[in-house]
């Protein structure tokens, strides 16, 4: 059997630009949600976000969120040391949701209030795939590639997509992550569906009102175990179960019993041959919306049993980055794995006692763990569950 | 503003923000209940109830505190007509 | 590959310009292929929208933008035709080139016209790509993977190449794999400006994929094997065109299937009238295929380019590998060449490089 192992690492995260910067922040329950900048925010109830905080370099052709994309790509294929040959044969998939769009608004709202400004080529960026050709092109990397839209879980998908390219035996190496720029699309139907919390999120508390948005993007090299071993490289952990399923419930509510989150957290542990009582951690979809975490909690509980496992949302601190959620949450899992520290949920001052879990409150944990999962769940029921092993 | 007006008001934005076929929404009378579920009901779910409170605050210049649970209100027209006239600014 | 399920095709559904229905009416059209409405006049070739409500549900039609209207009639027609069961295990994936479009369009129009109060939050979903799979998934009761595949040209052949790798490896037992695309009139606009130069129409088209093993035990009608489907990428820049001949893909599959390129008896391309895009694909083709290479039926001349023609061009193989007929091979578009009854090749190229190839067989 083709096991898969994780080699490389790369994030642009509201906490900054590389890994470093990412775990510094979670390590420390730093909370990046701030005023937006990036787009206008007048007229809405919420007007904060978790903001990537500096300028990542890029040519001016390439949108916002391309920028982010092949810095933290760049990062992940240096620290795994794949060089020119192993990207040529690399798969690529991509998590993507906004695309270009934050240009294309730009373009749009320029247009509409009969003003030019975007040049087209932005626009022409605008479509989720075009992530997948401009980072192929950018780094080499000729394998299969594909480009996964499954709303708040695309990053996730797309990680679990690229292992069973792997596992299936189509691809040794492959590199896999989502990304998103924060768009006024996004800001805007967020806020006109009340789900955002006008203060930073508070997942998991007793008094939490919503989520907060972020943006991101985050990559991961994924490699066939025996050649990682053979290559020298070493691996942060295993990648060793996946589970995804569909409510088919409703467009943007969660099944109210978590029916398709717990087959996705069971087809996961299923896959990686394990039981519940082998994991320790887990890296919850945690919003900060009173609906998803009722749910997930539930969903938890029906799985592990209450208190069984300890709980954090890295959303707290970051915020949701939409497709790079997914992605940038299972490096936060791998790394939380790497270095024997749960991070925090941030601003959680009274835990829900409907959330029976230690959620561990604004104080990074040490505990010695094997095992940790990462869950996503998005907007209509796209369920997506990975379970990471130390090597 | 006569509930009789709000119910009006309301036909439209059936039409104009849920989507409704017109004559669908012209058979509604005030005794019509909103939620799906609910016999002979137009069968509204949670999103619609979202656009629909947003619908009626732009309308009528209202502002719905939504820490209130309001789900009494939104059960049928008739109970719906009557809290909108009851929360408008006097003319 | 040892391990690996047999897929198989036990139902298809097409909700286009020129065809709306299953198997038979697919059938009938590349029998007798005329171009669909808006095709010879140079316009995007669009769904009637008396065809649509005949189809779905008003209660049903309140809540569902056009191109979901499209993608579940579609699933649903192809869902009806296998005769599965709805019960667990049963997977969806959706190709689409341009999402909902309309709607964020829609969406963002009430901001610039209202403010914050002209938002509207019914629409908001549909901003999402995954919109189309989401509300298909609700109407058929997928549980199992629900993906949405966003490509440029290939997202339908990409989405039907995806589901057959999770039917064979058992990811699901059955697995609805289509592609939708919807043309409004705000993109139709741009798409001179963004430089697409193709023929394009919209539709959806659906095909229901299961293991042979699993339709055989339910008695299902079989309507073509895939035999063998692979994704790879050719070198180009981003939007581009590339020189690179050598295909990975059509390798991969051929050797899968067993199938020499000379004993292929068709092939469905993915040209549209991208002249640069196309030549490459030809050149990608002559090179795989040889001198021999079968008679090539480009069926966008007849419907458009979108997504769904991509999953169309599967299910439009497995009738020519039943029938021996091929569509929109030579001149005029309308006449239909006789080819040997074997195995068919399904291949798509985009600009940009996404690449994917399918052998599709009778049963």
């Amino acid at each position: 059997m083709r096991r898969v192992v994780v080699t490389g690492l790369g994030a642009v995260s509201p906490h900054g630009i590389g890994v470093k910067a990412f775990w510094s922040g979670l390590a420390a329950g730093a909370c990046a949600i701030r005023p937006l900048t990036v787009i206008e925010s007048e007229g809405f109830r919420c007007r904060i976000a978790g903001e990537v905080p500096e300028t990542v370099a890029g040519s001016a052709r390439r949108t916002r969120a391309d920028r982010f994309a092949i810095a933290a790509t760049g990062e992940a294929l240096e620290d795994a040391g794949l060089g020119v040959a192993e990207r040529a044969d690399a798969a690529l998939v991509v998590g993507a949701v906004g695309g270009g769009m934050l240009e294309a608004e730009a373009w749009y709202w320029a247009a509409t209030r009969g003003r030019r400004s975007v040049s087209l080529p932005a626009v022409r960026s605008v479509l989720p795939c075009a992530h997948a050709d401009v980072l192929a092109a950018r780094w080499g990397l000729r394998g299969p590639r594909h480009t996964v839209v499954t709303a708040c879980s695309s990053g996730a998908v797309a990680v679990a997509e690229a292992a069973a390219l792997i596992a299936d035996g189509v691809v040794d190496v492959a590199v896999a992550g989502g990304v998103d720029a924060i768009t006024r699309i996004c800001f805007m139907g967020f806020n006109a569906l009340k789900l955002l919390d006008p203060a930073p999120c508070r997942p998991f508390d007793r008094a939490r009102r919503g989520m907060s948005i972020g943006e991101g993007a985050g990559f991961v090299v994924l490699e066939e175990a025996a050649r990682a071993r053979a290559r020298g490289v070493r691996a942060y952990a295993e990648l060793a179960g996946y589970g995804m399923t569909t409510d088919a419930y409703h467009i943007t509510a969660p099944e109210p019993e978590g029916d398709g989150m717990v087959r996705a957290i069971r087809d996961a542990l299923g896959q990686a041959r394990e039981t519940p009582p082998a994991v320790q951690y887990v890296n919850a979809h945690g919003t900060g919306t009173p609906q998803n975490d009722r749910v997930e909690a539930r969903a938890l509980e029906r799985v592990f049993g209450e208190g069984a496992v300890l709980l954090s949302s890295t959303k707290s601190m970051i915020g949701h980055t939409m497709a790079a959620a997914g992605s940038l949450e299972a490096i936060a899992t791998v790394l939380a794995l790497t270095h024997g520290v749960v991070p925090p949920t941030a601003n959680l001052e009274t835990p829900d006692p409907e959330v029976r879990f230690d959620c561990v409150p604004r104080a990074p944990r040490e505990a010695l763990l094997d095992c940790a999962i990462s869950n996503s769940f998005g907007f209509g029921g796209q369920n997506v569950t990975l379970l990471f092993r130390r090597r | 503003m006569e509930p009789k007006e709000v119910l009006d008001e309301l036909k439209t934005i059936l039409v104009s923000r849920l989507k409704f076929d017109p004559r669908r929404a012209a058979e509604t009378t005030e005794a019509t209940p909103l939620p799906k579920g609910v016999e002979g009901s137009i069968g509204l779910d949670s999103l619609d109830f979202i656009e629909l409170s947003i619908a009626i605050e732009e309308r009528f210049g209202l502002a719905l505190d939504e820490s209130e649970d309001l789900s009494a209100h939104f059960a049928s027209f008739a109970t719906l007509s009557r809290f909108i006239a009851e929360k408008m600014p006097a003319a | 590959m040892t391990g690996r399920a047999r897929v198989v095709i036990t139902g298809v559904g097409v909700v286009n310009a020129g065809i709306v229905g299953d198997s038979a009416a697919l059938g009938a059209f590349l029998a007798a292929p005329r171009p669909a409405p808006g095709i010879a006049e140079g316009e995007i070739a669009r769904v009637a929208a008396s065809a649509l409500s005949a189809l779905i549900d008003p209660g049903d039609a309140r809540r569902l933008s056009r191109v979901c209207q499209l993608s579940i009639a579609a699933a649903q027609l192809a869902v009806r035709e296998s005769r599965l069961e709805p019960a667990r295990g049963l997977g969806l994936v959706v190709g689409t080139e341009f999402g909902d479009l309309a709607s964020t369009h829609v969406f963002a129009d009430g901001f610039l016209e209202r403010g914050p109060s002209g938002l509207s939050p019914l629409l908001f979903p549909n901003t999402v790509m995954n919109t189309m799979a989401a509300t298909t998934a609700i109407a058929v009761g997928a549980r199992e993977l629900a993906l949405t595949l966003n490509a440029p040209t290939v997202a339908g052949e990409l989405a039907v190449a995806r589901a057959v790798a999770a039917v064979a490896t058992g990811q699901a037992s059955a697995v609805l794999a289509g592609g939708v695309d919807e043309i409004g009139p705000v993109v139709e606009q741009q798409l001179p400006a963004l430089g697409f130069a193709d023929r394009f129409g919209e539709g959806a088209a659906f095909v229901v994929l299961e293991s042979r093993a699993a339709a055989e035990a339910r008695g299902a009608t079989i309507l073509g094997e895939v035999a063998a489907a692979a994704w790879r990428a050719l070198p180009a820049r981003p939007w581009g065109v590339g020189r690179q001949r050598r295909s990975r893909a059509i390798t991969a599959v051929l050797e899968e299937a067993g199938v020499e390129a000379a004993h292929l008896g068709a092939v469905y391309v993915s040209a549209s009238g991208d002249a640069a895009r196309d030549a490459w694909e030809h050149a990608v083709l002559s090179a795989a295929l040889g001198p021999q290479a079968p008679p090539a039926a480009a069926l966008a001349r007849l419907l458009g380019r979108h997504a769904g023609l991509g999953v169309l061009r599967v299910a439009a193989a497995a009738w020519t590998a039943r029938s021996g007929l091929l569509p929109a091979a030579a001149e005029p578009v309308t006449a239909v060449t006789r080819v040997s009854s074997r195995a068919g090749l399904v291949h798509g190229l985009a600009r940009g490089g996404a690449h994917v190839a399918l052998v599709v067989r009778a049963a």
